[in-house]
């Protein structure tokens, strides 16, 4: 029996999320798992800072820009979303499969405020960049000294 | 939360097999691949680079993938977080003959590189017809 397990369920329970004792007894029980390759994975971030801007990139080869969810608020920014693996009825034959798919949801709790109504979001070669333009109080500000 | 026991998937640097002639890690892209009837495919992932900074060699029987990542920071940047590395990917595969290196044909996509490995001639599944007399 346990050589007919294929081998990306080997790799798939390395990365599978344990929540609990009793959500991890359940998961372990519930026989279609085995083959699900879809889990949650983390996409890797940058997070940089200029005078005036906030930018965040992140890392998602392949995503469909309707999967991606990024919603603001009180000062968190959450970027959600789904990578979809193509179905292709022959795509049976897998010699290797590295690469992820499955939702992945990551919160940052931006270091200032933000113009929520400026903040802007691209995506071009895999990577989604989401520029968010600082409020006006956190621009350097000359103050003069009377005498 | 489940979140804290999920590890951010960075890239994985590559074996240095050989020097580079530019500074910078080398990461090896993650692939799949797969068949499907005539065709392998590979599709490797690749975010950052754009279809003019990656290099297809096939040479001696070895494929190579080589990628440079644009880097987009810009000098007044300050990282608050930095997860995300810059560098080149890098990754080579053996053909063996089952494959017409001759119609390899490449194409990229939001961050992902296809590859479309076309069987030889007599790596194509045949049916044989069994004649009756």
């Amino acid at each position: 029996m346990f050589e007919l397990i294929p081998w990306r369920n080997y790799r798939a329970s390395l990365v599978r999320p344990r929540k609990d004792l009793f959500d991890w007894v359940f998961n372990e029980v519930e026989v279609p798992r085995i083959w699900e390759t879809e889990r949650e994975w983390v996409p890797a971030f940058d997070v940089s800072e200029t005078e005036s801007e906030i930018i965040v990139r992140a890392e998602l080869p392949g995503m469909d820009v309707a999967d991606i969810d990024i919603t603001l608020t009180d000062g968190l920014l959450t970027l959600k979303g789904e990578k979809k693996q193509e179905k292709e009825d022959e795509r049976e034959n897998y010699h290797r499969l590295e690469r992820r798919y499955g939702s992945f949801s990551r919160t940052l709790a931006l270091p200032k405020v933000v113009k929520a109504e400026a903040i802007d979001a691209s995506y071009k070669d895999g990577v989604l960049t989401v520029t968010l333009p600082k409020g006006d109080e956190h621009k350097p500000k000359k103050i003069e000294v009377k005498s | 939360m489940s979140d804290k026991e999920l590890q951010v998937r960075g890239k994985q640097e590559a074996p240095a097999d050989r020097e580079q002639t530019r500074p910078g890690p080398v990461f090896m892209p993650a692939v799949d691949i797969f068949e499907s009837g005539d065709v392998i495919t590979l599709l490797a992932d690749v975010p950052g680079v754009s279809s003019d900074r990656i290099n297809i060699d096939v040479r001696e029987d070895q494929l190579t993938i080589t990628a440079e990542i644009d880097p987009q920071k810009s000098e007044e940047e300050r990282y608050l977080l930095h997860e995300y590395e810059t560098g080149m990917y890098q990754r080579a595969f053996s053909l063996s003959d089952r494959v017409d290196q001759s119609k390899i044909s490449a194409t990229m996509k939001d961050g992902v590189l296809r590859l479309d490995l076309p069987k030889a001639e007599k790596a194509k599944p045949r049916r044989i017809e069994v004649k009756t007399d």
